[in-house]
């Protein structure tokens, strides 16, 4: 089972999204701060990262960089409200994007394809 | 003693009695006074008579022949006073008139084609050839820059001829020589021109030296003269030459550089003096010239300093209204998108996790299609404030339409559809926002556009342009009237809601903004076909 960060500053956005990945299978644990998720990487692995770019006072892509420069195994999706996201050049170093949706359909579809991915690089670095 | 021949002792005489008295001089048969002052003291006759009272020991005789000689010679002397007074007068009326065209011009190629005609002018100082040399401060170089004059025989017969046909003033000489023969006068003396080029540095250089002097210096024995570079005297192949400096302000302007060395006319003191005194407004005229032409370049800066300066406070003032619009929308965005995310994701899942009979699953639909409604608001709200200030630079069409396709090639080929490309060699880039034109083709891909064909084609097409490059897509796929298709593309028509495919009336509203023209053509039978022309001079755009 894949283990999944979810970082983002609303209480309900983090609810929403454990329930619905949970019930896709995945192990969810969420933070709501950057220093919260930081702590929860200290203590276990995770498989991947949906993070909010825009976190109560605080910018998700200084996490993004982070998390890429300290955890470079671990991709992460990155969840924006706005699409001009991309506007940010170091937004172009997280591994997916989509842009806030009722419909997570298309959530579900980039975390399948980002892990179907890291395996795919992980299969291919022990052949 | 023969007296009855001669007429100086007779009051009146008739016409033909004086063979000194010649026509138009008439006046002078009844004045005899006037007669013996003008005609006598030249004529044989009354010499003779004179001698002859001489002869007879007259003691009148000698004081008479003394007076006579005096008078001769005061006469001569007077003649050449008023010749020289009408050669002074003729000069003033030059230097006049040379100065009245020199100070009406602030063009360097007229003032040196008035200077240069003046001098070698048969009107003017008439002297047959003449180079000028221009100081080149920052590169400290004496530069030959314009040459006048025959270089031989035949040549100046023939200028010399076409000048006593056509009796011209020297501006219009100056203004002849200007149009139809500076140039030619430029290539004809180049090479000369090309090795009369000495640096100011060369201080015992012959030109520098009298450039320095600021006098005029008649060279004369050039091939033997101890100052005069063997090379100089060959170039010019003449003994003689007058030197000119033009010097402005204390300021080395130049050189004139003149001889005859058609006639060979000796050069004297005169014509040194007279070209002196035409030198100073010569070189005030080409110094002020000259500075005109860096003040127009320096205008010209200036201008362009301006304009550069009134874009960067227009982009200024873009970039601070995009960035207001970037804060709003993203306001907007954060907080209308998180509650419509929560309401409608949350009512999705309860619509998951209900049965078939629940009595409030009409309701949750009910939530879930509201709010995927209001997100379709949204997002069109959003792209419509993306449009407002596009953000352009020169792409690849190629690459536009590559990367179109790329994003929405699993929706397309989910809906069945087949799209094709051929990349088209040698586009010229195209200066559009990259961004907005792949939202425009993705949304042409994609529209909501109902009434499908049984072919679920769309084939894309660039091909160049005159200062365009024409990208057509054609979709077979989506049947709709041309009416229905112009009532889609008005944005916020009152035919249609918000959300209720919105975008194709978004990218007519973002190209028109960039002033890409976009066309829309609808067929019920043959399908859809949008033509985008894509400029791809930067200058033509809004």
């Amino acid at each position: 089972m894949s283990r999944l960060l979810v970082v983002d500053d609303e209480a309900n956005i983090r609810l929403l999204y454990s329930e619905e990945l949970q019930d896709e299978g995945y192990e969810v644990v969420t933070a709501a701060s950057s220093a919260e998720a930081v702590e929860k990487l200290e203590v276990g692995a995770f498989d991947l990262a949906v993070l909010d770019i825009k976190l109560k006072n605080e910018s998700g892509i200084e996490l993004l960089q982070k998390l890429v420069k300290e955890r470079h195994d671990m991709p992460v999706i990155l969840s924006s409200a706005f699409s001009c996201y991309k506007d940010d050049f170091s937004a172009w170093l997280a591994d997916g994007y989509v842009v806030k949706s009722s419909d997570l359909t298309e959530l579900k579809q980039e975390i399948a394809r980002v892990l179907a991915k890291k395996a795919q690089k992980i299969k291919a670095a022990m052949a | 003693m023969d007296r009855e021949c001669c007429c100086w002792n007779r009051d009146d005489i008739e016409q033909g009695g004086c063979p000194n008295v010649g026509e138009g001089e008439e006046d002078l048969l009844a004045s005899k006074r006037q007669r013996n002052l003008e005609k006598c003291g030249e004529c044989p006759t009354f010499i003779n008579d004179l001698k002859r009272l001489q002869d007879e020991a007259n003691p009148l005789a000698p004081i008479l022949a003394g007076f006579l000689a005096e008078y001769r010679r005061q006469k001569a002397q007077v003649q050449s006073l008023v010749s020289f007074l009408d050669n002074k007068t003729l000069e003033i009326r030059f230097l006049h008139e040379l100065g009245y065209v020199l100070q009406s011009s602030v063009d360097l190629d007229e003032v040196l084609s008035v200077a240069l005609t003046a001098i070698t002018a048969g009107k003017g100082f008439g002297m047959n050839r003449a180079f000028l040399l221009l100081c080149d401060r920052e590169a400290g170089m004496l530069r030959g820059y314009l040459g006048i004059g025959p270089r031989n025989m035949e040549e100046a017969s023939q200028v010399w001829n076409e000048i006593l046909q056509n009796d011209m003033d020297l501006k219009t000489l100056a203004q002849n020589f200007r149009l139809n023969k500076l140039s030619s006068e430029r290539a004809k003396f180049h090479d000369v021109l090309e090795q009369l080029t000495v640096p100011l540095s060369q201080k015992d250089h012959i030109l520098i030296k009298a450039l320095d002097g600021k006098r005029p210096f008649m060279v004369e024995g050039a091939f033997q003269h101890p100052d005069v570079p063997p090379e100089l005297a060959r170039l010019l192949e003449v003994d003689t030459f007058l030197l000119m400096p033009l010097i402005s302000r204390n300021r080395r302007v130049g050189m004139i550089i003149a001889d005859n060395c058609i006639t060979h006319r000796t050069i004297t003191e005169e014509d040194m003096h007279s070209l002196e005194t035409f030198g100073f407004p010569v070189a005030f005229a080409i110094e002020r010239a000259s500075l005109y032409d860096k003040l127009q370049v320096e205008l010209n800066r200036v201008t362009e300093a301006g304009k550069k300066l009134r874009e960067q406070q227009e982009l200024i003032v873009r970039m601070e209204n995009m960035a207001l619009v970037g804060r709003i929308t993203s306001s907007i965005a954060h907080s209308v998108r998180n509650p419509l995310m929560i309401i409608g994701g949350f009512a999705r899942s309860m619509l998951k996790n209900s049965s078939e009979a629940d009595p409030r699953r009409s309701y949750i639909e009910s939530i879930v299609a509201e709010t995927r409604q209001l997100e379709g608001v949204l997002d069109e709200i959003l792209n419509y404030s993306d449009s407002l200030y596009p953000t352009r630079d020169f792409w690849d069409v190629n690459q536009l339409v590559e990367t179109a396709l790329r994003d929405t090639a699993d929706s397309m080929m989910s809906q069945g559809y087949a799209t094709s490309y051929v990349p088209e060699q040698d586009l010229p880039l195209v200066y559009i926002d990259f961004k907005q034109l792949s939202y425009c083709l993705r949304t042409a891909l994609q529209n909501d556009i109902s009434g499908f064909g049984e072919e679920r084609s769309i084939v894309i097409s660039a091909r160049k342009g005159t200062d365009c490059v024409v990208l057509t897509i054609e979709d077979r796929s989506r049947h709709i009237s041309q009416t229905e298709l112009d009532r889609i593309l008005v944005p916020f028509s009152e035919t249609r809601d918000l959300g209720a495919g919105l975008a194709l009336a978004l990218c007519k509203t973002m190209l028109d903004k960039q002033g890409i023209p976009f066309v829309a053509q609808g067929d019920l039978h043959e399908g859809i076909l949008y033509t985008i022309t894509l400029p791809t001079r930067k200058e033509d755009q809004p």
